[in-house]
């Protein structure tokens, strides 16, 4: 896209030397909206502070945080992963079906298999310069239409229970396993990206893609590799659901990509890329976690939390939205 | 504005005094037309079922709602915008009518008045996701993503936990009632098809969609004002949303919240293979009826000759990703950037 100078508008164009009080505040959001809620459900619920109620609340944040996580890598690479849910769905029927035949190793062949699904999608991306979030959506009805066909559109039970039993254990009696793992997996990412150049690599790609290639980065192999990760976490995800509800099924994880979606933006990820990581992202599901959780607590109908979603959707991407970079918004 | 391929036609054709502004045939027009035409005579080659006569009507009738959702959809492309607002919206006024009309919920009976909110309200939704986009200058697939979400949450309100199922006889009678051997719900797609043609190309809110994906910089700087016409835009679109939910609960006799299920992403089928664009300022109505017509065959003919009815989505995502890298390959160099 040839950059309209014509229109950019000047003066906002000034390097701004430190940030506002708005930025400090929008920078600190995830965190800020987390201690909120914690204290509002706690107010309106004191039984809600509880060790118990806590554990419970991130077991079920863990596979939202790898989803999450994954798909934020695509976020800042200035894209979207539509397909995550789809995928995860699609992961956990691979896993039952999966699970006689190759036994303990089944974990790694669908984490295997998803990488690879996601990294066939980055590819399609990348070669044949397709929108990613058309090759994304595409992706999300073909692996719909997959599951269904492979699981005869019913869920597949898992017998065996004691390959995903390491995931139901709790780490020191406290930590559900799976949420350590989700940390453990932010971290490594995080870790990876700093260590490497990857990191720089992703940023440019996202606040300037023409910049980026120019400047010698390898755009399109850096996003493919965003494609691979995401797709290696729905999988991840995917083995997680199983070891809670002993089940694969078709449209198992379908209802997680709003909430996905939602927690990258909360987290403050700019939607238009560069700017945001995978820390944000776990705050953010951590919060829509809570929202979901909370919402029957101080008895509003769960049939609010849709509506709500939507609303924090467009809110969030409204306040982190880089509006330097679009000139025009499609 | 002069492709290789408008010569191509010129040179047929005797050329009038001024330069055709792109009516023409050209083969990137030609295209989806042929292609419908082979896809039904392969269908029509391998299985016998599938051309009968009854079979025909059955295809049209069951391409009538995805006609109403791809018409509105067809606009907010043409912008180079997306939506994907169509489930909520759709859940949302296919309940709200349902609880309109004559039904088992409530002792509502305001017939075609009841469809008429429930319209309104798909429209109002609609300018919601549009003025996000334009006063929050939200990215429009993500507004869109919201508004459904938020449009399945008003579904799920008004559903309370009790299927409302209609009792109306109109309503119920636009499935089943025929005219011309077609049910009355094709019918009134094809009445939202050339409202659409019409309001493409004799409004200036038509034009101004396609200029608007053409090249929006350009019509800023001339002094357009965009912002309403993209609102009206979405808004429109949202109309369509509305009533084609309203026809799925009439083929329903009952309001579902996953009345839209889907839909977005095959109207989206639909218009890229009909031959619109995803970056705007190429397509229409008449490109977006036949992808509805071709994605229609293709449905109904895998299903007759032995396909499972759960690879249709596969089919429509592995169309849509070949049709846009179809389209998009040959401006490669152009769109360096994709996001």
């Amino acid at each position: 896209m040839s950059a309209p100078a014509l229109t950019s508008p000047a003066p906002d164009a000034v390097v701004p030397g430190r940030p506002t009080v708005g930025q400090r505040l929008t920078a600190f959001m995830p965190v800020i909206a987390l201690v909120v809620l914690l204290a509002a459900l706690t107010i309106a619920d004191p039984g809600f502070l509880t060790l118990s109620s806590l554990t419970a609340a991130v077991r079920t944040s863990a596979p939202l945080v790898v989803l999450a996580a994954g798909a934020t890598l695509v976020v800042l690479c200035g894209g979207i992963d539509l397909s995550i849910a789809a995928l995860c769905s699609l992961a956990t029927v691979f896993f039952a079906l999966w699970l006689p035949d190759l036994g303990g190793i089944t974990t790694v062949a669908i984490i295997a298999a998803t990488g690879a699904i996601g990294a066939l999608q980055g590819v399609a991306h990348v070669l044949f310069r397709i929108p990613s979030f058309i090759v994304t959506l595409g992706g999300m009805s073909i692996f719909t239409a997959v599951a269904l066909v492979i699981s005869d559109a019913g869920p597949v039970r898992v017998v065996d229970r004691d390959a995903t039993n390491w995931l139901t254990l709790y780490v020191g009696g406290v930590v559900p396993m799976a949420f350590v793992v989700a940390l453990v997996l932010v971290a490594a990412v995080s870790l990876v990206l700093r260590l490497t150049p990857l990191d720089s690599w992703i940023r440019a790609t996202g606040y300037s893609e023409s910049a980026a290639r120019l400047a010698g980065a390898p755009v399109d192999r850096v996003k493919i590799a965003a494609f691979t990760v995401s797709g290696a976490c729905a999988g991840l995800a995917a083995v997680m659901l199983v070891s809670r509800n002993f089940s694969g099924s078709p449209t198992m994880a379908d209802n997680l990509l709003l909430p996905a979606v939602a927690a990258i933006v909360v987290g403050g990820t700019a939607i238009t890329g560069g700017h945001g990581s995978l820390w944000r992202s776990l705050a953010g599901a951590l919060v829509v976690t809570l929202l979901r959780v909370g919402l029957p607590i101080v008895g509003v109908p769960s049939a609010y939390e849709q509506i709500l979603y939507g609303a924090i959707i467009v809110a969030a991407v409204a306040l982190t939205l880089d509006r330097s970079k679009v000139l025009i918004i499609k | 504005m002069t492709s290789p391929a408008e010569a191509d036609a010129g040179s047929e054709v005797v050329n009038a005094g001024r330069p055709q502004p792109r009516r023409g045939i050209s083969l990137s027009d030609a295209g989806p037309p042929i292609a419908l035409v082979v896809i039904f005579g392969v269908f029509a080659v391998l299985s016998p079922d599938f051309r009968t006569l009854s079979n025909v009507q059955n295809v049209l009738d069951a391409a009538a709602v995805l006609a109403v959702v791809t018409c509105g959809i067809s606009f907010v492309l043409m912008m180079g915008s997306i939506d994907l607002s169509a489930p909520g919206i759709m859940g949302a006024s296919a309940i709200a009518v349902a609880l309109l009309v004559a039904n088992n919920r409530n002792d509502n009976d305001f017939g075609l008045f009841g469809v008429a909110v429930a319209v309104l309200l798909g429209a109002a939704l609609g300018c919601l996701s549009g003025l996000a986009l334009v006063v929050l200058k939200v990215p429009s697939f993500m507004t869109t993503l919201g508004i459904s979400a938020v449009g399945l949450g008003v579904a799920t309100l008004m559903f309370a936990g009790v299927q409302p199922n209609v009792t109306d006889p109109m309503l119920e009678g636009w499935a089943v009632e025929r005219f011309l051997g077609l049910a009355h719900l094709t019918w009134i797609a094809v009445a939202c098809v050339l409202v659409g043609v019409l309001v493409q190309r004799y409004s200036r809110l038509g034009r101004y969609a396609f200029a608007i994906g053409g090249a929006e910089e350009v019509l800023g700087l001339s002094g357009v004002r965009v912002a309403p016409y993209k609102v009206a835009v979405f808004t429109m679109a949202g109309a369509f949303y509305g009533l084609a939910g309203v026809l799925v609960t009439s083929q329903l006799s009952a309001g579902l919240v996953q009345a839209g299920k889907g839909y977005d992403f095959s109207a989206i089928t639909a218009a890229v293979v009909g031959g619109t664009l995803l970056t705007g300022g190429r397509g229409g109505i008449l490109h977006s009826a036949v992808g509805v017509l071709l994605v229609t065959v293709l449905t109904n003919g895998l299903v007759q000759v032995g396909v499972s009815p759960y690879w249709q989505g596969g089919v429509q995502g592995l169309i849509v990703v070949a049709a846009v890298a179809a389209a998009v390959l040959p401006q490669r160099r152009r769109n360096q950037v994709t996001k």
